[in-house]
């Protein structure tokens, strides 16, 4: 029996472009983009910043993890349309003025190793302590949860987030 | 909760890579960016087993914005590649055998018109049946699907005579063991920038192993290996899952096509659907003890599902029947080991190398045995454990060691065995404690090439260079090479430069694989160290006048080191004015001297102890407790030595309780991180401890074994044991199934 078989072509529309207005980490952007290009996609192919991984793509693992209007969000969910008008913190913010305590705990506990979950998890490690300054378990598993990591075992980033308490 | 705790964790330096990771400044290989680079995407087969009838590619190629379309036929060398053999064609034109096989790939002005690309190339295929099993595999009368038929690989250990000694045994055991595919499940999916050069190529994609990167792309490309450069360093994680080439070949024959830059970074699906998996095993096991526990015959059948293609798959199973005793005595065994071809994916090289299977099996009978006995489960290991200067598990000649003895009597005084867990639960909880060791061999093993070495450098900077080709895959190889190097020169960290994982810069050191790394780090720097210090005082007495022996380097260049007296004499870049200087090394991993293939020669050692809760209204599992203790030699990083050991303990975690790349008919089931699920914060016990033994037996010469692999190995079977202990019900299929559970309840 034979098959010929292309792929399911799902339809591909022409995108449409739109002008986005958003400040990331401080600074104004105006850009041209796709409505709905994804703010991962943005971050690190129009601005360069890749410092925001890229891993699932289905907001599972937390690699993308940006904080948006101060709220962490996966920014491989949101689209350019929904950035308008927003403002935008990176991994690439904590440290303009030298490394974050966030930063300084991981170095020291061995909150990461190969380092590719770490800006996401530092992210939500942020919006953890914004909200709670000193965190119970139960508030670190929460925040934590949607954030994966495949080397540390999690062990030595809870050692960094009770360092700081 | 957070009692994390470990012997080791004292202060160390904080790793060299690590601001540039915490700040989010590294730049990985899939994060490269270049002018006009073009964005390249690979055609993966509709059917996990087919003929090809016909592939057109001309309305893909008409698409606007696309530059080139490539298959089998724009292969200028061999078509094919593997670690072992190339039986893995860079392109299908005839027939494919898993759905990850590729039979085209575009390069595309931007990602999107690439992928609508691959929706216009047009293949014919004629389906064929489908092996999903290794059991239908061995079957004669299945389609062979390679001209050798079925079977990839045979092995054997076969040490007295089981079939003698089994009736006198007094108690006798016999299981089969299920082990899954699972998946590395690196945070980074592969990926890479490929940039032609005016002499060659230049690849920029992650791997263990540079330099055999460049040698399968020099036969894929019919280029001299010094037309290529391999950058392969740094990673976001690997776990054996990047050693084999990946997107290389199409990222390298696209750019040398297109005459541009291509840039590939496989989305996670594709990486599930192409990516490499560790080998389902399916292990029968037969043992026997006296009555006085005793081992005195063990068989073991070992099936092994090596997927569509080679890869490591030999030497996979060769380690899987080597370690099929352990660090037991048994005077009689027999192992034979299969591995055979199917259509279910590719199945090759996964941190612990087969041990993770063969050691659930193995623990799994001990433990068995124990309890039919009436004896203590540690007692059990303990009247079977093998000497000091007792030959390797498969006869051969090893390095001298009492690593099982030391971490079997330092997990017997584990606080976790000794709690009281009888009342106070709630009626529908049950807890149970287990214990399991392991030993772990080092390094590729006899008859495999398995060269190592490095190079030292005073640079016309006055940089200490120091140069290894392993690849930083997230293990604190960087930390390893610093504390190594500060420590055997002298100099400090500000002196020194490291290079590692560049084919241009760096030396041959061998893959960085096999736990292999560290140690090879250490005996390098056990050769290049005398030389280069030579070199240098010589130097600085040619220039000072002061007698070589009174001189040592140290900070910043050379010291005069004279009764109490210490004064910098000449710096380092002083000494680079008058001259650079550089020694170089090259040697093998050692390896035992009896010709067994895959023989190892070094070991480490780990011992378990976990304490689980099983839930007996969901048949939850979960782990509240690991206590374990680990002989690899002394400590060079005490963060990097615990971070390889928890991470990989739950790592073994989610292989036990979670993974599974489930395959139906030879598709991927599980896709995404939506249905394979990888341990999450949630799913770690509340508290873990290590204990590293560092001791080492008199007279060993070979210093600190690599631990990347060890704390892998013995959490399975010490959670099946924890979870007999609360529920009477052994299991032996893992991940554990919570409806295996329920229905264990039912029965009782
Ligand atoms: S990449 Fe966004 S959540 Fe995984
Ligand atoms: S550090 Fe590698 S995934 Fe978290």
């Amino acid at each position: 029996m034979m098959k010929k078989q292309t792929i399911q072509q799902e339809h591909v529309f022409e995108q449409q472009l739109i002008n986005i207005s958003l400040c990331v980490n401080g600074q104004e952007q105006t850009i041209e983009v796709e409505a709905t290009k994804r703010l991962v996609d943005i971050l690190r192919e129009d601005l360069q910043l890749t410092g925001t991984k890229i891993s699932c793509e289905i907001g599972r693992c937390g690699a993308c993890s940006v904080m948006m209007d101060k709220k962490l969000v996966n920014a491989c969910l949101i689209r350019a349309y929904q950035v308008n008008g927003k403002e935008i913190m990176t991994i690439e913010a904590l440290s303009q003025n030298g490394l974050h305590p966030i930063q300084n705990a991981f170095l020291e506990e061995g909150g990461f190793q190969c380092g590719y979950c770490t800006p996401g998890m530092v992210m939500a490690v942020k919006a953890l302590l914004d909200e709670h300054p000193a965190p119970d378990e139960e508030q670190i598993l929460q925040a934590l949860s949607g954030n994966l990591c495949r080397c540390t075992g999690y062990s030595g980033i809870i050692r960094s987030i009770l360092k700081m308490k | 909760m957070g009692n994390y705790t470990s012997s080791i964790l004292k202060t160390s330096r904080i790793r060299p890579d690590g601001i540039e990771k915490v700040t989010g400044k590294l730049s990985y290989l899939t994060d490269l960016q270049i002018q006009g680079m073009l964005y390249g995407k690979v055609l993966r087969s509709q059917y996990p087993h087919a003929k090809i009838l016909n592939i057109s590619v001309e309305k893909a190629e008409q698409l606007p914005g696309v530059k080139a379309v490539i298959t089998s036929k724009d292969v200028p060398g061999l078509n094919g590649f593997g670690l072992i053999f190339p039986d893995q064609p860079v392109f299908c034109d005839s027939v494919v055998r898993y759905v990850g096989d590729a039979i085209a790939a575009v390069a595309a002005i931007t990602p999107e018109i690439a992928e609508k690309a691959l929706h216009l190339i047009e293949v014919d295929y004629e389906p064929l049946p489908v092996i999903d099993d290794p059991e239908k595999a061995l079957d004669p009368s299945s389609i062979p699907l390679h001209p050798n038929g079925n079977l990839l690989h045979q092995a054997s250990y076969v040490n007295g005579n089981v079939h003698e000694s089994f009736p006198h045994c007094d108690v006798v055991v016999e299981e089969t063991y299920q082990l899954p595919r699972q998946m590395h499940a690196y945070m980074e999916t592969e990926g890479g920038l490929f940039i032609p050069e005016e002499d060659g190529l230049s690849v920029y994609a992650g791997t263990q192993h540079g330099y055999k990167d460049r040698f399968q792309l020099s036969r894929i490309l019919d280029l001299p290996e010094t037309e290529i450069r391999v950058v392969s360093s740094p990673m976001g994680g690997s776990f054996g899952g990047k050693d084999e080439l990946n997107i290389q070949p199409y990222g390298a024959l696209l750019a040398l096509k297109t005459g541009c830059p291509v840039k590939i970074h496989q989305s996670r699906r594709e990486s599930v659907c192409a990516g490499i998996k560790k080998h389902p095993m399916k292990i029968t096991v037969k043992t026997g003890a006296t009555k006085e526990g005793k081992l005195l015959a063990h068989q073991v059948r070992i099936l092994a599902d090596t997927g569509a293609y080679a890869t490591l798959g030999p030497a996979v199973l060769d380690f899987a029947v080597e370690h099929a005793v352990g660090p037991y005595v048994i005077p009689n065994v027999e192992t034979h080991g299969f591995c055979l071809f199917t259509n279910n994916g590719v199945a090759g090289e996964f941190r612990g190398f087969g041990g993770n299977q063969i050691t659930f099996a193995l623990e799994g009978q001990i433990d068995r045995l124990a309890d039919q006995l009436g004896i203590c489960p540690l007692e059990m290991r303990k009247r079977n454990l093998r000497k000091p200067t007792d030959c390797g598990p498969v006869g051969q000649e090893i390095a001298p060691t009492n690593g099982d003895e030391l971490v079997l009597k330092e997990i017997a005084h584990s606080p976790l065995l000794k709690t009281e867990k009888a009342h106070k639960q709630d009626s529908w909880k049950k807890v149970g404690t287990g214990v399991a060791l392991t030993m772990h061999g080092g390094g590729l093993g006899f008859g495999r090439l398995d060269p190592a070495g490095g190079k030292i450098a005073l640079n016309q900077d006055g940089k200490i260079q120091i140069m290894f080709g392993f690849e930083e895959v997230g293990q604190g190889l960087l930390a390893v090479i610093e504390t190594l190097t500060t420590k055997a020169i002298g100099c400090s960290t500000a002196d020194l430069e490291i290079v590692i994982g560049d084919t241009d810069k760096a030396p041959h050191s061998g893959s960085s694989t096999a736990s292999r790394g560290t140690s090879m780090v250490w005996h390098s720097l056990e050769r290049l160290k005398g030389p280069f210090i030579e070199k240098l005082v010589t130097q600085a007495s040619a220039i000072s006048d002061y007698p070589k022996e009174q001189l040592v380097l140290g900070e910043n260049g050379v010291w005069l080191c004279e009764n109490s007296e210490e004064k910098l004499v000449v710096t380092y870049k002083q000494l680079a004015e008058e001259k650079t200087v550089s020694v170089e090394t090259q040697f093998d991993f050692p390896t035992t001297p009896n010709a067994i293939p895959g023989g190892h020669f070094l070991y480490s050692f780990a011992a378990v102890a976990v304490k689980v809760e099983v839930n007996l209204v969901t048949g939850h599992v979960k782990v509240i407790d690991i206590d374990q203790a680990v002989a690899a030699g002394p400590v060079v990083n005490p963060i990097g030595y615990l971070g390889q050991i928890e991470g990989g303990t739950i790592m073994a975690l989610g292989y036990t309780l979670l993974e599974e790349a489930q395959m139906e008919e030879g598709r991927y089931v599980t896709n995404n991180f939506d249905s394979y699920l990888i341990p999450g914060i949630q799913d770690i016990p509340a508290s873990m401890h290590v204990r590293a033994i560092e001791d080492l037996w008199e007279g060993d010469s070979y210093g600190p074994r690599g631990v990347g692999e060890i704390g892998t190995i013995a959490l399975a079977p010490a959670i099946a044991r924890a979870i007999y202990e609360a529920t009477g019900h052994w299991v032996t299929k893992l991940p554990v199934s919570r409806d295996e559970i329920l229905q264990s309840r039912e029965r009782i």
